[in-house]
Formats: structure tokens, sequence, C-alpha cells
């Protein structure tokens, strides 16, 4: 079942959704976005840029913002715009909860525009804009 | 090269484009389905090409989701783009940055704007320019210049699929004994 865009009021919540960040996560995403820049899988190489660990990749973290507004939206949610901003390092031992709200609605196009944030134990990994287009009669 | 001059050579690569820069792959099931297992991404629209055609796949095969639009121009394994594409850097500016010792890059924001979907079969290219640099900052990290890439995705028919605004912030960091010291 997808959302409807009538079914959607400015304020609402999207439910959270836990993500483990592991070794195993890092790494095999980094290769699934094609990105194969050493301090997503090589430890030392991250120590030596003054890193603690490896950490997640950018394309990684788009990726899961983008999973989780249509894992909200269901199918026929459309992504518009996804606009993130990084902050905290998502670290292998750590946990990343995403919650979002609905910030504004457009009816004339059926918009919806949510903001986005995945907090781990150290802050704000990231901060998200993100536009999705509903299906149905506003 | 006095600071001045430094800053007018940084400026002078605003808007300059560059590219195009291929994809090694045309877009294709397989690659999607890696994506979505890694990112435990279940959206149907990116495995059953009836569920695709009801947001513009035309049901003959998958949609990409969304989110991977810079992936598909990445460089391979060798760092290189396939031949066919700009052999020059897509962002002028680094080597400059870098010849003057802010060689340290932290990615800071990454939007993105989707105009068509990608969907299977379709070959897609992009195009950099930079937007913008800004003046000399001191962040927390270091001290250096933030540098805004406005990336074009066109795919086999010219038409403009996406474009990403990414902001890098390229530095010297800090002296690590001085800022402990202080």
């Amino acid at each position: 079942m997808s959302l409807k865009f009538s079914q959607v009021n400015v304020g609402d919540e999207l439910p959270p959704l836990n993500i483990d960040i592991t070794t195993k996560l890092i790494t095999g995403a980094a290769i699934a976005t094609r990105d194969y820049q050493d301090v997503h899988r090589d430890q030392d190489a991250a120590r030596a840029l003054g890193s603690p660990d490896i950490f997640m990749n950018i394309l990684t973290t788009n990726g899961l913002v983008g999973r989780y507004v249509t894992d909200w939206t269901g199918s026929a949610g459309v992504l518009k715009k996804v606009g993130i901003k990084l902050g905290a390092p998502n670290y292998p031992g750590d946990s990343m909860v995403f919650s979002g709200e609905v910030m504004a609605t457009d009816r004339s196009q059926q918009l919806v525009e949510l903001k986005i944030v995945g907090a781990n134990s150290l802050g704000h990994h990231v901060t998200a804009n993100v536009t999705v287009q509903l299906p149905g009669k506003g | 090269m006095d600071q001045k001059e430094f800053e007018q050579q940084l400026q002078d690569s605003v808007g300059v484009e560059r590219g195009p820069y291929l994809g090694w792959d045309t877009c294709n099931k397989a690659m999607i389905r890696h994506w979505c297992d890694a990112m435990g991404d279940t959206n149907s629209v990116y495995s059953d090409p009836a569920v695709a055609a009801t947001i513009g796949g035309d049901g003959s095969g998958v949609l990409a989701p969304p989110t991977m639009l810079q992936a598909w121009t990445m460089v391979g394994f060798g760092g290189t783009h396939p031949q066919g594409s700009d052999e020059r850097h897509p962002v002028p500016a680094l080597d400059v940055l870098d010849a003057a010792g802010y060689q340290a890059v932290v990615a800071t924001n990454c939007e993105q704007e989707y105009f068509q979907p990608i969907a299977e079969g379709d070959d897609i290219k992009s195009y950099s320019s930079i937007e913008a640099i800004s003046e000399q900052k001191t962040t927390a990290l270091g001290v250096g210049y933030f540098v805004t890439q406005l990336m074009e995705y066109r795919n086999q028919r010219d038409e403009k699929v996406g474009e990403m605004r990414f902001r890098i912030l390229k530095y010297k960091p800090h002296d690590r004994t001085e800022s402990e010291a202080g």
C-alpha cells in the first residue's frame, strides 16, 4: 500500500528506523555505490587521515535517506530532491536512528517536503531535506 | 604568487564546464540489486518492471533508485572514466588547492534533484562545473575553501535526468600539537 497525498499533513512524523553501523555495511555499501576510497574499508588508511576508524561514505548515506523515505511512502512515492548535510561520521559499532517530519506540502503538484535526521551516538550524522511526490488527488 | 593572485586563480575556474564523463556500465538490474541489497531497500520499483511502470518505467525494465544518480558515472577500480570521457579533472580548482597545500578534503553537503527516472538500459554521462568557491574560511578542521561542484547528468537522448551540487571543504588541517596545547 502506498501513501496518498491526501493522507499527509504538516507535522506528521515518519516512523523511526534503526540502522546498525557495521564494518560489513560500510564496506559492502561503499562497493555497491562504486566508491573505492580506502577510508571506507582500510582502518590504517582512515587513521592516517586522523579518523579513529573507517567511516560510511556519502553515497551510502544518500541511499539510506532515500530508502527511509520510500519505506514510508511505499512504491508510488517519487523522490524529487534529496539534499543532505553531513555531520558526525558513522563508525563501525555505532547505530543510527532515522526520524523525519513533514515540513510542508504543495497541493498543486502533490509534493511533500520532509526534514530527515539520522542520529548516531556522536550526534547528527545527517540532516536532510527531501521532496517526494505522492499519488492521489489533493 | 601572492594570496590575491592565488584566490583570483581559484575564482577563474568558476563556471568552466568539463565533461562528458561516461559511465562504465549501462544502467542495469544487477547493479541496482547490489545497491538495494546493501541499503536494505525493498522498494519493488527497483526490482519489478510492472511496479516500475506505475511511476514512469516503460514496462520492460526496472527503475534505478534516484539516489544512485552519482554512482553511474563514478570512476572505476582503476580510478579512471571509460574511453571517450574528458580526461581532465572534473574540478580543476582542486589541483590548484592541492598544489597550495590544501590537501585534506571532507564532503559537507550533497543536494540531488531528479528530473526524470533513470531506467534499465539508460546510458548516463555527467558534466561538471564549479558553481562557487568561498573566501578562505577557518573551520574546526583547519583553514581552507568550500568548493561547490555542480554535476549535470544526461541520458543517451541527451535529456537532463538530474543534477547534483556537491560541496566539499579543501583544507590545511590545524597543527595537532598546537591545537592540543591550545
